[in-house]
């Protein structure tokens, strides 16, 4: 689907007031995050490929490092504060969930999950939304647990965390101390993304790349 | 998370932070552990703080203990949802039943001033016939205080939080003005204005804790949207920029970064709090101790602090600690506009709906609910669509760019006590060396009848202005209630009216625990006027040499 | 009959004081209708209405004398209508918002008052206009005595007071000095209203009238204390400019005392004569 924002990047905000300075040092350290020394090689690979299938990143938009930021926190073996009776912490449910997740592609597909086409890997995501899954490891670690507690909400939550993919939906993006003027339907403030409409006056990338 | 506080508690040495000031300071009187203090209070949200400035306020000698940090908020808190996990209780918790409860930024707050360093700011009353709905209404347990005078309560807290509310209110007996006007409308507010007229149902501005005008020191509100994760401007009255500032003046003090992991008791009568600070563990004399919480770590510590003189915990005889969990229902319907709507402007909930809190008819199920405008942020949009509607790959990506024209609508509902429902301690400990809860929850027919009806109507209220690709999120709870409940008998309840143990008399639970039903709106305004009431009674006794 | 000393002073003072009125709007609904992103093209129109009147008024309060021109009737004329249809508008974008002509609406909708200032800045503008050119009446109404233009002026005080009282009403009156407004012009107001009736011009309406003048420069310092106290302050102007108190609305209170003391200047001549 086209770029419904061109042009529009939140990170032509980073010196103006929408930004302080604690969500530049945040964001500038997120931007530079890169993959920590944890899990195995083939583990990672995995990973990668899973974050890849479930947020396939937008063409002409700058790259996110989803797999990073979540190895990062698998690192850290960071919760979110509560974990459902049947799964271990972090950092074991995403080996154990990993491990499945690969003998799933090989049983099904005869290769390793990183090396799977994208109809492959997604057939293989599928099975394990659908709790329709085969391999055995999978008695480690609930799939349908591991689907809604740790493969969705950690690979959303790494993604959606960095300015690349704000821009591309058209959030505003940080704002503070400068917030919002005009609240109402149909308003944009100046620092606000343009979306694409074809009856615009001014196009959406000749405003976007005004956006300060 | 860059910042933990990594240089240990802010608030030492006769000063806490300045919260209006980029790296300010405030004197605050201090106390030493083997002073014994007329209160101890185990957390500084909305329960905690609020009673620590009302009882230092009435002169007492007061120590309030939170676990979290000591935030500035202009210069600690970020535009950034990731980095404000800070401001959440995510120490490991196991949960577990037929629909367990998301907990960490869903509920918990673990800062000075609580949970309401990230609520959304939502300040409704809870309906009069809600405080009895056994007498009146037929279902659940009655409160032990009347709704007047919870209402007269209510305009205390208004009044200290600057609510700004609208002119008129539609439901319920009249109330005085709100101290300040209410916020203009965002267009996902109107959106819910547009629908309720349409199908004949009254609507209103939400009264909200966040300022429409200065106040003292803080700004008004610039509608930057991020309230939920924390007020970088200190529009939002959360109890640390409103209750604290006042109770530091007062003479409280609050022990930032201070873990509270046992209630010493002798002969009957709790002595004190062992906490942790700094690496080790202290003891701190008092003549009373509040527990507040919140409805996880209240019982948690109650039950932790069992002894040989109370082998099942403290205050609990009746064996309802932990017991009777409310969590309230957080149902949505969603949908698309052709508008651009941009909901991430402006507090989430500008416009609310109590119709169904005050309407009892027409329902197959007990209890009220009332629905407000929604704006979430991307990562917790992303986390909606993917754990509520299975989006995922190019479909999830399409989905998040259309952000700018989703509606929603969200719930509040009232879910009724269920003993089954609880709190309980397992064996796993923490980086404390305390035992980490267990929290059981399943929904009751009562729930998913209410649920269907209240996500039918908000859909039905989308489609009236024409939303289409209209979808109903069904996985959502919010807030805690009920694991120390009060009541009339001690032998059906933990405290009574004045929050106080049935088994210890200095022995105190002030926060939402407390509540024996919620009602179909946001809590905090209720624990907070409870914590007003709460104060004032101990003043009396005190005076009356009943403590 | 010649222009007495008098009649020239009060001419200068009541096309300055429709002059303060069109800046006062330009500034306004410049700012207002930039916030509204122009979503309306006639949007433009007050603005280059006022800026016309600010022209015509500046120059006939330098030069109290006509040319026998027209271009400043169809100015003011214009300006006039303008503020008829503007309040149209206002009341139209108010009552279509759901909830009516509540006050939320009030508060945040379209100003409903704030067209009327471009209509009395057209008003009075026309009558120092006509006073140039040594008329006596407008219609049936005697220009000289100052009692109509009195009247004017005591109207759009009220009216500027109402508007005040509103948002400041929004503002919750958090500072004491938001009384100021709703207070000392009224009275201000009212004094000048007996002068009409009872056609005679009193010293304390003088004092009043200018307290009120004074009230209205005082006002912008106020208003711009509080974009200050807003997050970001003045460096933060893009949000704070249009979410703030708005800056130029109370020069408006100075532009209709300005315009009373004129409109004293004749009635105190008128009885001077009588």
């Amino acid at each position: 689907m086209a770029d419904r924002f061109p042009d529009y990047d939140v990170l032509a905000k980073r010196d103006s007031l929408s930004w302080n300075d604690k969500t530049r040092a945040v964001v500038d350290a997120r931007i530079a995050t890169s993959e920590p020394d944890v899990l195995s090689e083939p583990e990672r690979a995995v990973l990668r490929r899973l974050v890849d299938r479930i947020v396939p990143q937008p063409e002409g938009r700058a790259p996110v490092n989803a797999a990073a930021l979540l190895l990062e926190k698998i690192a850290a073996d960071r919760g979110d504060g509560y974990r459902h009776a049947r799964l271990p912490k972090v950092r074991e449910a995403w080996e154990r969930g990993l491990a499945a997740i690969d003998t799933e592609a090989r049983e099904r597909h005869g290769t390793g999950f990183a090396a799977l086409d994208n109809r492959q890997a997604d057939s293989v995501i599928q099975a394990i939304q659908q709790g329709d899954v085969c391999a055995a490891q999978w008695e480690a670690i609930p799939a349908d647990l591991f689907w809604s507690y740790r493969i969705l909400p950690d690979i959303v939550s790494a993604y959606y965390a960095h300015p690349s993919a704000w821009s591309a939906m058209g959030f505003g993006g940080p704002a503070s101390p400068r917030g919002y003027v005009r609240l109402e339907t149909n308003r944009r403030d100046s620092w606000e993304a343009a979306e694409r409409a074809p009856d615009a006056v001014v196009p959406a990338s000749e405003r976007n790349r005004h956006v300060r | 998370m860059s910042d933990k506080q990594s240089d240990g508690p802010r608030a030492t040495g006769g000063r806490a932070p300045d919260v209006f000031t980029p790296g300010g300071w405030v004197p605050m009187r201090s106390h030493e552990d083997s002073e014994e203090v007329d209160f101890v209070i185990v957390g500084t949200g909305a329960g905690g703080g609020t009673l620590a400035c009302k009882l230092a306020e009435s002169g007492f000698s007061v120590v309030a203990m939170d676990a979290g940090p000591y935030w500035r908020p202009l210069e600690d808190f970020a535009s950034d949802e990731t980095e404000q996990q800070k401001l959440y209780w995510t120490d490991e918790r196991i949960v577990d039943g037929e629909n367990p409860i998301a907990m960490g930024s869903n509920n918990s707050g673990k800062s000075v001033g609580g949970s309401t360093v990230h609520f959304a700011m939502v300040s409704l009353r809870m309906r009069p016939e809600h405080f009895a709905t056994r007498s009146k209404l037929g279902y659940g347990v009655d409160w032990p205080i009347g709704w007047e005078e919870m209402w007269r309560y209510y305009a205390e807290v208004e009044q200290a939080l600057k609510i700004a509310g609208p002119v008129r209110y539609p439901w319920g007996p009249k109330r005085g003005r709100y101290p300040m006007r209410a916020h203009p409308m965002n267009a996902a507010a109107n959106y819910l204005a547009r629908g309720a007229e349409a199908l004949g149902v009254d609507w209103t501005q939400t009264p909200v804790a966040t300022l429409s005008a200065p106040h003292g020191k803080a700004h008004p509100c610039v509608y930057r949207g991020f309230c939920a994760i924390g007020c970088s401007t200190n529009a939002k009255q959360s109890v640390l920029v409103s209750w604290l500032p006042r109770a530091l003046k007062a003479g409280a003090e609050i022990r930032d970064l201070a873990m509270v992991g046992r209630i010493e008791t002798v002969n009957g009568r709790c002595t004190g709090v062992h906490y942790h600070r700094e690496g080790e563990w202290h003891f701190q004399r008092a003549r009373n101790v509040v527990v507040a919480g919140y409805a996880i770590e209240t019982p948690r510590l109650l039950l932790n602090s069992a002894n040989a003189e109370f082998p099942d915990g403290l205050a609990n005889s009746s064996g309802l600690v932990g017991r009777n969990l409310m969590v309230q229902l957080n149902q949505a319907a969603w949908g698309h506009v052709e508008d651009d709507v941009r909901s991430y402007k402006g507090p989430p909930s500008l416009a609310v709906c109590e119709h169904w809190n005050y309407e009892d008819r027409g329902k197959d199920y007990a209890g009220g609910w009332s629905y407000m405008s929604q704006g979430p942020l991307p990562i917790s949009w992303a986390k909606t669509l993917a754990g509520g509607r299975g989006l995922w790959g190019q479909a999830l990506i399409d989905e998040m760019a259309r952000n700018n024209h989703t509606v929603g609508l969200k719930m509040v509902g009232e879910v009724l006590p269920d003993a089954r429902n609880r709190v309980t301690l397992t064996d796993e400990t923490d980086q404390y060396g305390l035992r980490i809860p267990r929290i059981t929850f399943a929904y009751s027919d009562n729930d998913r009848a209410m649920m269907a009806h209240a996500t039918d109507f908000m859909d039905r209220s989308l489609e009236a202005t024409g939303a289409t690709d209209r979808w109903k999120e069904m996985g959502d709870t919010a807030h805690l209630n009920g694991t120390a409940r009060m009541g009339h008998d001690r032998r059906t309840s933990v405290v009574d009216a004045d929050c106080r143990s049935w088994d210890i008399p200095n022995l105190w639970v002030c926060d939402g625990s407390v509540f024996p039903t919620v009602g179909g709106v946001n809590p905090s305004l209720t624990i907070q006027a409870i914590a007003c009431r709460t104060a004032d009674r101990i003043r009396t006794m005190a005076a009356q040499g009943e403590l | 009959m010649a222009a007495s000393h008098a009649d020239i002073v009060a001419t200068r003072l009541i096309a300055g004081g429709a002059a303060a009125l069109a800046f006062s709007v330009f500034a306004d609904s410049g700012l207002e209708h930039y916030r509204g992103s122009f979503a309306n093209p006639t949007m433009v129109l007050p603005i280059g209405s006022a800026v016309l009147g600010l022209t015509m008024n500046g120059r006939r309060s330098a030069k109290p004398e006509s040319s026998g021109s027209e271009v400043p009737t169809i100015s003011h004329v214009g300006s006039a209508a303008i503020g008829v249809i503007g309040l149209g508008f206002h009341a139209y974008n108010i009552l279509k918002r759901p909830g009516g002509a509540s006050f939320n609406n009030l508060f945040y909708g379209a100003p409903a008052g704030a067209p009327a200032t471009l209509i009395l800045s057209g008003m009075l503008g026309g009558i120092a206009d006509r006073m140039a050119k040594g008329e006596e009446t407008i219609a049936t109404l005697g220009l000289r005595s100052g009692r109509m233009v009195a009247g004017v002026v005591s109207i759009g005080i009220l009216g500027s007071v109402a508007e005040a009282g509103l948002l400041h009403f929004r503002g919750a009156y958090h500072d004491p000095f938001m009384w100021l407004p709703v207070t000392l012009p009224p009275v201000a107001a009212l004094s000048l209203a007996r002068d009409v009736v009872s056609d005679e011009a009193h010293s304390i309406t003088t004092g009043l009238l200018a307290a009120t003048a004074a009230l209205g420069l005082i006002g912008v310092g106020f208003h711009a204390y509080g974009v200050a106290r807003n997050m970001g302050g003045f460096r933060n102007w893009r949000q704070n400019i249009l979410a703030g108190p708005p800056l130029p609305a109370p020069p408006a209170f100075t532009g209709l005392a300005i315009a009373g003391l004129g409109a004293l200047l004749l009635m105190k001549k008128g009885s001077r004569r009588g």
